[in-house]
């Protein structure tokens, strides 16, 4: 599907050379910027600033024109003001380079004639020219694997989730929630005012891109609805596709018209686009990344029923009820578990209160040792009551129990259940008052690719999304 | 205020919809007392009268409409009183005469309506009748072109779908009826995209089937 975008986009996401139009040598600008980070990031291709200051960056000398560049450019950047833009398409066109990138902004976004103007002579000078633009008023591609950063020098690692964001902010909050996080991206695009190219085009390239597993999607509006919906639609039968619209409310709109000239449908009718196209709705930033961390994991849902694990140490009654509540509420099921693993449990553990229900309160192995938590958490994971396994660990309750040392081998016990279960082992480790062992453990748990929420609703959220997208595939 | 010129009266909007397929109550135009008196022994008793002037936008609250005429005597009297109560509300109305259609068997009542967003375009909207769509908002939307199995997401998603399920021994609405009137009416915008809105409010749902009641088309 969509396979001819692969070719045409060869030069946008592997570009062989980059210009950058707005470098100097002499002060700080963002081209000069975009210049130094391309460098630093050790971009594979050519780079050639441009710029009327002359002199060097680094060992590149800045050229004064676009045109006086010696070799072929695939990809521009530009980041002068927007009087320059229509001269500088057409330098672009007489060296034949295949895609504009304009970080520059001052276009429709402004809410002005003059804006709209600009935008039109642009369009009409890039079609003439056969070249693709991307903005104006955007951050532009990124691509960990070509060594393409963002904006300020942001790279992460190398991976098989793509986005396709209309902001350069929200674009940039992804990359770096995705580094804390191990979300790691194929290639991520932020389009601004995406006057040529927009969420539809690049959507379809992200279908089409072998790398790319998953997509998430920050969009605030569309100039061809229809077009969206019918991209969404076509992508969603072959990838995840995770939404989230900004600009719900009436105040988010109005920010939405002046950030990216958006115009606002209802909130009513883009959740009812989304789903209708198969697409997961998500509301915020910290849903859209629960989501996205969770596909990149599992790629597909393997049921909602959920075993819950807590009490790793202590303190296991109250937060075993909040779970179970947390779970339902948020669209699990969470079923007792079987009369056999009952028996073992209470054989294992000795007859204790509430330990035979679900959630399951093991804090009772804490006067028998950790080979028997082990035990007692290997018997409710081999329970086939339960299609996913949630473990709550409250790290400030199992650090003056167990000791730091005692906290790493409990959590690499994790790491090698997780290894040999082919249902999905899922980690909750809220905040508290020892974020540093806290952090450690979550660094150790998402390198061994096990996903970790701060909470239980926001892990029982990211499940059911996880097997709505599998539910609605298999209902087509 | 819309253009009444853009505004189909319920018995144009109901030859469009019925050429298209969508089962509706159909409506004749009765000029005179004498014609409407004639339509209803045609169609037979009992008959609602309602007035047909694109210029009257609350048919109801200005006296224009009677229902359950049992009678030819009671559809003179009514055609009397429909045109001097409105003429009285709406004086500078024009008016084409007075519509007349059989009284429909109570159902469930439901509304679909279609209306042009400025993003997706055309959007069909479900929705239970009455004060469940007026206050509540219990309504739900898709794109066209609506497939079947959209119909079908479209109502079940309303909290009051338990409603159409059959409630409180009220007989249940044939949800397969409501799935193919929703599809046939996503067909029918898309073939006519001059139309600008559209409201079948009420349609009534019975055990085997869903029948427009009221139309109301508005061309761009």
């Amino acid at each position: 599907m969509f396979e001819e975008k692969l070719k045409e986009f060869e030069p946008i996401f592997y570009p062989k050379s980059i210009a950058v139009v707005g470098a100097s040598a002499t002060s700080i600008k963002a081209g000069s910027l975009w210049v130094e980070n391309l460098r630093s990031a050790g971009f594979p291709g050519l780079i050639y600033p441009v710029g009327s200051s002359g002199g060097r960056i680094g060992d590149l000398k800045i050229l004064p024109s676009l045109r006086l560049i010696p070799g072929e450019v695939d990809y521009v950047i530009v980041a002068v003001p927007r009087q320059s833009a229509l001269e500088l398409l057409d330098d672009c066109a007489a060296k034949n380079v295949k895609a504009v990138h304009f970080f520059t902004a001052g276009f429709s976004e402004t809410d002005t004639q003059q804006g709209r103007k600009l935008e039109e002579q642009m369009l009409d000078k890039a079609r003439q020219g056969n070249m693709r633009i991307i903005g104006p008023n955007c951050i532009g591609v990124y691509c960990p694997e070509h060594r393409i950063p963002l904006l300020m020098g942001i790279l992460g690692e190398n991976g098989s989730v793509g986005f396709v964001s209309q902001s350069g902010g929200i674009a940039t909050k992804l990359v770096t929630i995705g580094i804390a996080r191990h979300i790691n991206y194929s290639k991520g695009v932020s389009f601004g005012n995406g006057i040529d190219l927009d969420a539809s085009d690049f959507l379809q390239y992200m279908a089409a891109d072998p790398k790319t597993k998953v997509i998430g999607a920050y969009l605030e509006g569309t100039r061809d609805g229809t077009r969206l919906f019918k991209t969404m639609r076509k992508v969603a039968e072959v990838k995840p596709l995770v939404v989230w619209k900004g600009g719900r409310t009436e105040a988010g709109a109005q920010a939405a018209l002046s950030h990216t000239g958006s115009l606002a449908s209802s909130a009513a009718v883009w959740s009812a686009a989304l789903k209708q196209a198969g697409a997961i709705e998500v509301h915020s930033l910290e849903e859209l990344t629960d989501t996205l961390l969770i596909f990149q994991q599992f790629g597909h849902g393997q049921g909602i029923r959920a075993a819950i694990i807590g009490g790793l140490a202590d303190g296991g009654g109250g937060n075993s009820v909040a779970a179970g509540d947390a779970c339902i509420e948020n669209g699990l099921q969470v079923p007792p578990l079987s009369f056999e693993t009952k028996r073992k449990l209470s054989e294992l553990l000795g007859e204790v209160g509430g330990i035979l229900c679900n959630p399951i309160d093991v804090s009772q192995a804490q006067f028998r040792g950790l080979a028997t938590l082990f035990q007692a958490i290997d018997l409710i994971v081999k329970d086939t009551i339960g299609d996913v396994v949630l473990i709550q660990e409250d790290t400030e309750i199992l650090l003056p129990i167990y000791s730091q040392k005692g906290l790493e081998e409990i959590n690499e016990f994790f790491i090698e259940l997780a290894g040999r279960q082919n249902k999905p082992v899922i980690v909750v480790l809220p905040p508290g008052s020892v974020e540093a062992n806290r952090l450690r453990i979550e660094q150790r748990l998402l390198e061994a690719s096990i996903p970790v929420f701060g909470s239980m609703e926001r892990a029982a959220r990211a499940i059911c999304r996880l097997n709505q997208y599998s539910c609605w595939q298999e209902a087509k | 205020m819309v253009m009444s010129q853009n505004l189909l009266t319920e018995v144009e909007s109901k030859e469009l919809l019925k050429k298209a397929g969508i089962p509706v109550v159909e409506a004749k135009l009765a000029r005179s007392k004498k014609e409407a008196i004639a339509i209803s022994r045609e169609m037979g008793f009992p008959v609602v009268l309602k007035i047909s002037s694109t210029d009257v936008v609350h048919k109801s609250d200005s006296g224009g409409v009677k229902l359950g005429l049992a009678n030819a005597a009671q559809v003179g009297k009514s055609y009397s009183q429909i045109i001097s109560s409105v003429k009285q509300a709406y004086p500078e109305a024009r008016i084409d005469g007075v519509s007349v259609q059989t009284m429909a068997p109570p159902g469930v009542e439901v509304i679909v309506g279609m209306s042009k967003d400025a993003q997706f375009g055309p959007v069909l909207m479900f929705g239970l009748g009455g004060i469940l769509v007026e206050v509540l908002k219990d309504v739900s939307f898709r794109i066209v072109p609506v497939t079947e199995r959209d119909a079908r997401e479209m109502i079940k998603e309303i909290k009051g779908y338990p409603v159409l399920q059959g409630y409180r021994g009220q007989k249940p609405a044939s949800i397969p009826a409501l799935e193919q009137l929703i599809v046939k009416v996503s067909q029918f915008v898309e073939k006519n995209p001059q139309i600008k809105e559209l409201d079948l409010n009420p349609i009534f749902a019975y055990p085997d089937k869903a029948v427009a009641v009221d139309a109301r088309i508005i061309l761009e």
